[in-house]
């Protein structure tokens, strides 16, 4: 069976018979698109920012926190004003910086509904959307940073983050030793998508 | 022109930082953004988030008026979990409306 | 009082994660931004989405996260009068026709 795809520059391919939610989720576009409520061209760009834009921003903003500790007290004291100043509309994203320390490691999920801040980070990964991670990590977060190959030592307190209302996180890591003088665009390439959730370090 | 924030004011408030506070262990039907294992939990208030339209109401095309004040809250792990197999120091932090919350 | 419902998860017992992200695939890149753009514009509110998910019950666990989000989204367009039943199953049939005869 063949599909109707705007391929464009986009290589996901979808392999496999279409699901009935494929179908549907195709078939109510068209329908809203037909009654003037929306514009394919509107849920194209939108497609395209979540694939190029918003994933690129968080290390930029982290990177940026790094290389200047004005403007990461900043962060942490009003995240989503933060990201205005630097350029980044979060739209109705309220977001709250939180800092890993040497006493404190920080990780972020929702368990009620897998709400994250899209728009500074682009789409959750598979498994921050998984049940066993939105049952598990409240539970036994030191567990489960262990399967992402984190292990926090005892004396530093784990603080888990529920977005379960109208916030939105991102974790602030330490900076690593070994990257004094990298330029922020060097330190944003090691700050990855899995440590501003906090199940990951990142790695010089 | 002002950049945008993530909080309110919230100048009628029942509680401030450091408050200890308790989660309401009620189970009401319908939309809520209090998850059960906070239910019947004591923490301390760690932050003011402002206030906004009541979830609860805004999930079934209510207007969700008048807003409710939203505060985050931090619970110690070994008050929640038994048995809790983490440091002493492990808490998580959530974001509890005001009137899921009661003087501890 | 009523029980616990199926998304409200926290604190259950849990397997082992994958820890891999296995991304999206088009289809679902597509319906999360129909979603985002209906929600951002205010169109339906990100609350109503939610219930419309939490009241799935015991389908929950039966579909993925973006089937959840997909079956959500209807009910809440339909809920707001956007389309009726009848007219979304006329329009996913014709979109099945079209795609077999590509």
């Amino acid at each position: 069976m063949k599909h109707h795809h705007d391929h464009s520059h986009d290589r996901s391919f979808d392999e496999g018979p279409t699901s009935e939610y494929e179908i549907m989720s195709r078939a109510m576009q068209e329908l809203l698109i037909e009654r003037g409520i929306i514009t394919a061209e509107e849920v194209r760009r939108r497609m395209e920012q979540f694939d190029a834009d918003f994933p690129y921003r968080g290390p930029r903003v982290i990177a940026h926190a790094w290389a200047d500790p004005a403007f990461k007290a900043r962060l942490l004291a009003d995240g989503k004003r933060a990201c205005a100043e630097f350029g980044l509309d979060l739209e109705a994203e309220r977001l709250i910086a939180v800092e890993n320390t040497p006493d404190v490691h920080n990780v972020i999920v929702c368990t009620l509904c897998s709400c994250y801040p899209r728009a500074l980070l682009g789409m959750p990964p598979t498994w921050y959307k998984s049940e066993n991670y939105r049952r598990r990590v409240v539970r036994e977060p030191r567990a489960v940073l262990a399967e992402f190959g984190t292990i926090v030592p005892e004396h530093v307190a784990v603080r888990v983050h529920d977005s379960n209302a109208d916030m939105r996180y991102v974790v602030v890591p330490m900076r690593p030793a070994g990257t004094d003088g990298w330029s922020e665009a060097e330190l944003a390439r090691i700050i990855t998508r899995d440590s501003l959730v906090g199940v990951t370090l990142p790695k010089v | 022109m002002s950049l945008p924030s993530a909080y309110t004011e919230a100048p009628a408030r029942r509680f401030n930082v450091g408050d200890r506070v308790a989660v309401k262990a009620a189970n009401p039907p319908g939309h809520r953004r209090t998850p059960h294992y906070i239910r019947g939990k004591r923490g301390v208030i760690e932050r003011v988030c402002g206030v906004f339209p009541n979830p609860e109401e805004l999930a079934y095309g209510f207007n969700g008026e008048p807003k409710r004040v939203l505060y985050r809250v931090r619970f110690q792990q070994r008050d929640l979990w038994a048995n809790y197999s983490g440091s002493a120091r492990d808490a998580i932090e959530l974001e509890i409306y005001e009137h899921w919350l009661e003087p501890a | 009082m009523s029980e616990k419902q199926p998304h409200d998860m926290g604190g259950d017992p849990g397997g082992p994660i994958d820890t891999v992200d296995h991304g999206m695939k088009f289809w679902e890149k597509q319906a999360n931004a129909l979603r985002n753009t209906l929600s951002r514009r205010q169109i339906v509110r990100l609350d109503e989405l939610r219930r419309a998910a939490e009241d799935l019950g015991s389908r929950y666990y039966e579909l993925q996260y973006f089937e959840r989000t997909t079956e959500a989204l209807r009910t809440v367009l339909i809920e707001r009068g956007y389309f009726s039943e009848a007219q979304l199953r006329a329009k996913m049939a014709e979109v099945r026709r079209r795609d077999e005869s590509a």
